[in-house]
């Protein structure tokens, strides 16, 4: 071999192994929280079998990973076309980096949902005001598989920002008007605050129903739009 | 020095295409198969112990083996169409960079269809023994439980559209080049 090797031909290796690794990490993590966590319903739903219909969140949340997997490999094993655009020994490395964000970061999420979902919901069979919390804590574990996501694509849009600004002040005043709630022993759940809003008009359940809402849509706006760019761009 | 010398290039180059096709092919099959026995033999043990004092369970409960058993039929089906994806080229195109491609995208396909069937299996085994063992406790139970063991395969069919996918761009050089 002359000195002028260059070694793009053995690019496609790394890039196809980025591919693999962000989807098959990221299935390890979503059949490892499914099964921890089903289990843990399981041997619940014997001595509680009302509850394990609202006990399947953590088993959902996993299962989302292995969607999250699913979306990276695609992207990127399309993206290796060496006669459309010229594939690089860097973009080998690019593509396999990415790829093992993504997995290990979903595998590490798969942990977390798995083991927090297995001891809450059988901490929740015992006592039922534990829902919440442990509802807020898988959406802590779901955020690391997120962050491996959004790594592919970029925070380069006024809008993720401002709603990351916005999401974090959100989440600060969500204590306090939990605290509200909670002194005065009226439940912060679903059910509790949409009876009250439809049927009494309260303030502070339609505030909080709002606030909420606000949340929901800062944590969707970004990865959508996100996504929504990257989409376009390789389409155009 | 003037261009890159990257050590990894320099050696990959070196093996042929065909090695790594049929590594990823068997790979494919032998590791779906793998992790469908992995889970057959964690819900069939689970199964058989709980139903003797509820033999009730066994005729519902094989459902779960046979969730197991689809994981492998995925590897199958996925190392028979990578298989047909193998073309004879000649030697002095045997390691142009589009033959090297090909070879290296069959190998990651059978590497991503086997390793996410065998944590599907391992996952809906874990499952499906839970299932049985709540199954006997209480019968309402069973349909619950079925539902998380849906997710758990789901897991083996994302490895499937990705191996098929990448399946598609494999391309071997014409043998007029």
């Amino acid at each position: 071999m002359s000195s002028s090797f260059s070694g793009d031909e053995t690019a496609p290796f790394f890039g196809f192994l980025g591919a693999a690794a962000a989807l098959v990490f990221s299935c390890m993590g979503a059949a490892y929280g499914t099964a921890k966590s089903g289990v843990g319903v399981a041997s619940m739903g014997v001595m509680r079998p009302e509850l394990v219909m609202k006990s399947i969140v953590p088993v959902v949340m996993a299962g989302v990973l292995g969607i999250y997997g699913l979306i990276i490999a695609v992207i990127i094993s399309t993206g290796i076309n060496p006669k459309a655009k010229s594939y690089y020994l860097f973009d080998g490395y690019a593509h396999l980096s990415s790829g093992l964000a993504c997995g290990l970061a979903g595998l590490s999420a798969g942990m977390a949902i798995g083991i927090v979902g297995d001891a809450g919901v059988r901490a929740n069979a015992q006592q039922p005001k534990l829902f919440v919390g442990m509802i807020l804590i898988l959406i802590f574990a779901e955020a690391l598989a997120l962050y491996g996501l959004i790594s592919k694509f970029k925070f380069d849009h006024l809008e993720n920002g401002c709603c990351t600004a916005f999401l974090w002040w959100l989440l600060c005043t969500d204590c306090r008007i939990r605290k509200g709630f909670l002194a005065d022993n009226k439940g912060c759940d679903a059910f509790h605050l949409s009876t009250a809003v439809l049927c009494r008009y309260n303030s502070l359940e339609l505030l909080y129903l709002f606030h909420l809402f606000a949340v929901g849509l800062c944590v969707l706006i970004p990865p959508i739009s996100s996504f929504y760019a990257t989409i376009l761009r390789y389409i155009f | 020095m003037a261009g890159s010398t990257s050590s990894w290039s320099r050696a990959l180059v070196q093996i042929s295409p065909y090695t790594f096709a049929a590594i990823g092919i068997a790979i494919a099959i032998g590791v779906s198969v793998l992790g469908a026995a992995w889970g057959i033999y964690i819900t069939g043990s689970s199964l058989i112990g709980a139903a003797i004092k509820a033999p009730r369970i066994t005729s519902k409960n094989l459902i779960s083996v046979i969730f197991c058993e689809a994981v492998a039929i995925y590897g199958v089906i996925v190392a028979i169409i990578l298989q047909t994806k193998l073309e004879s080229v000649p030697s002095s195109v045997m390691y142009a960079p589009e033959a090297l491609r090909a070879g290296y995208a069959i190998f990651a396909s059978g590497i991503i269809v086997g390793f996410a069937n065998l944590v599907c299996g391992i996952c809906v085994g874990i499952i499906g023994s839970s299932c049985a063992l709540s199954d006997a406790q209480n019968s309402s139970l069973f349909v619950k439980i079925l539902v998380i063991e849906i997710f758990g395969s789901a897991l083996g069919l994302f490895g499937v559209i990705v191996g098929i996918i990448m399946s598609g761009q494999i391309t071997w050089p014409s043998n007029a080049a």
